[in-house]
């Protein structure tokens, strides 16, 4: 017949010492606990798995975000005078002639910005002269 | 029944999660070898031959000086070594040269061609230096090979600068075929505006022909520049100055194509006025 003290429960029949080992205290753990495992770890693989595409995928359309810095000339600022049309024609507004226009324009800064020395590219400076002589 | 450890299972998704992801990071950093990173990797080479080069100029004062064993053979090792980084140096910046061609487009394909023929030749007899100084035994062989290897370079030399002047010219190139085109379209356009007759186009043909000359203009003073290039012969003191006269002569050519567009932009401005 158990034996209150302090409100625990003692049993006074209880071997003390043949206690459970811990494996048999966690083998004996509830169902429960185990399921909840596998449902975590099913969880955390397919977290995984779906990081692991997204990265993919990313690398995959990742674009060259950090350019190589190239050295261009600082180009002269020039006054650039705009003349406005004054009286336009029948072809202000023409397509073919506006986009021939516009393609005009980008190349003047192409032209503009044009490196035309590459100094990066000039022929390293090397010593083919070996002598061992005083 | 097996024993359920979950410990052991949360270790190994860690594993897991680490060898999928970190190397993933280098993944994405992998690009393809362009003219810039072959022109990082000249520099890198250039480098590491300028450190060489200072100790092969103290191993050689050392062993001049004490005229000992050792020093003989440390002065062996790093003029070696220099010799080895210098072809090295060479190999990279050819390479850095040929993959900047590649990128200048607007050179023919025959032009293209042949200098990657000859960079790829020059290449393979740096190479073929490289592995002949890991045979050299004296002192005396090395100076041997570096006597071919200052001889090769002057033919070198001439290949490197008449490279940069294909670079040069194929940028021109790719201006003159833009502006060209612009020249085409607009020749079509005043022609349907001449045909109708609702409009004046004698002073946008008159800014078209001017365009057209300084076009023509302009391919004179690349076809100079070229000429200039292979008129670079061996034994020329000094081809550095030839490859500057080439380039001033490019600079040339480019002010006549600017010139050319701005020409275009009258024309435009004529065609959208009223007369």
């Amino acid at each position: 017949m158990p034996i209150e003290v302090n409100s625990v429960e003692i049993n006074p029949d209880q071997d003390f010492e043949n206690l459970p080992s811990v494996a048999e205290k966690f083998a004996n753990k509830p169902k429960i606990a185990k399921k909840s495992l596998i449902v975590f770890v099913s969880i955390f693989g397919i977290f995984l798995l779906s990081l692991l595409a997204l990265v993919i995928f990313l690398s995959f359309n990742q674009k060259n975000v950090n350019p190589p810095a190239e050295n261009k000339p600082t180009p002269t600022p020039t006054m650039e005078i705009k003349e406005e049309i004054t009286t336009p024609s029948l072809y202000a507004t023409d397509a073919a002639i506006l986009k021939t226009e516009e393609e005009i324009k980008n190349l003047d800064q192409e032209l503009q910005n044009a490196d035309l020395k590459e100094t990066n590219l000039n022929p390293p400076n090397l010593d083919w002269q070996i002598e061992f002589e005083k | 029944m097996k024993k359920f450890c979950p410990s052991k299972i949360i270790v190994v998704f860690f594993l897991l999660f680490s060898f999928f992801l970190l190397p993933q990071k280098s993944y994405s950093e992998e690009k393809t070898f362009d003219a810039n990173q072959a022109y990082q990797d000249f520099l890198y080479n250039y480098n590491l031959y300028r450190q060489s080069y200072s100790e092969y100029m103290i191993a050689k004062e050392s062993y001049l000086k004490y005229q000992t064993l050792t020093s003989k053979n440390e002065a062996l090792q790093k003029t070696s070594q220099m010799l080895k980084n210098q072809d090295e140096v060479v190999k990279t910046y050819l390479t850095a040269l040929r993959l900047k061609l590649m990128e200048a487009s607007g050179n023919a394909g025959y032009e293209q061609n042949t200098l990657y023929t000859k960079i790829d030749n020059e290449i393979t007899w740096y190479k073929n230096h490289q592995e002949n100084l890991n045979s050299a035994g004296t002192i005396e062989d090395l100076i041997a090979l570096a006597s071919k290897g200052g001889n090769e370079y002057k033919e070198t030399e001439i290949l490197i600068y008449q490279t940069l002047g294909a670079i040069l010219n194929g940028k021109e190139n790719v201006f003159y075929g833009k502006i060209n085109q612009n020249i085409k379209t607009l020749k079509e356009k005043i022609g349907e505006i001449r045909t109708k007759g609702d409009k004046n186009t004698s002073l946008s043909e008159r800014w078209l022909l001017e365009a057209e000359n300084r076009l023509t203009r302009s391919q004179e003073k690349q076809l100079f520049a070229q000429n200039l290039l292979t008129q670079i012969k061996t034994n020329d003191s000094n081809k550095l100055k030839s490859y500057n006269e080439a380039q001033f002569t490019i600079q040339e050519s480019h002010q006549y194509l600017k010139e050319a567009n701005s020409y275009l932009k009258e024309v435009i401005k004529e065609l959208k006025s009223a007369d």
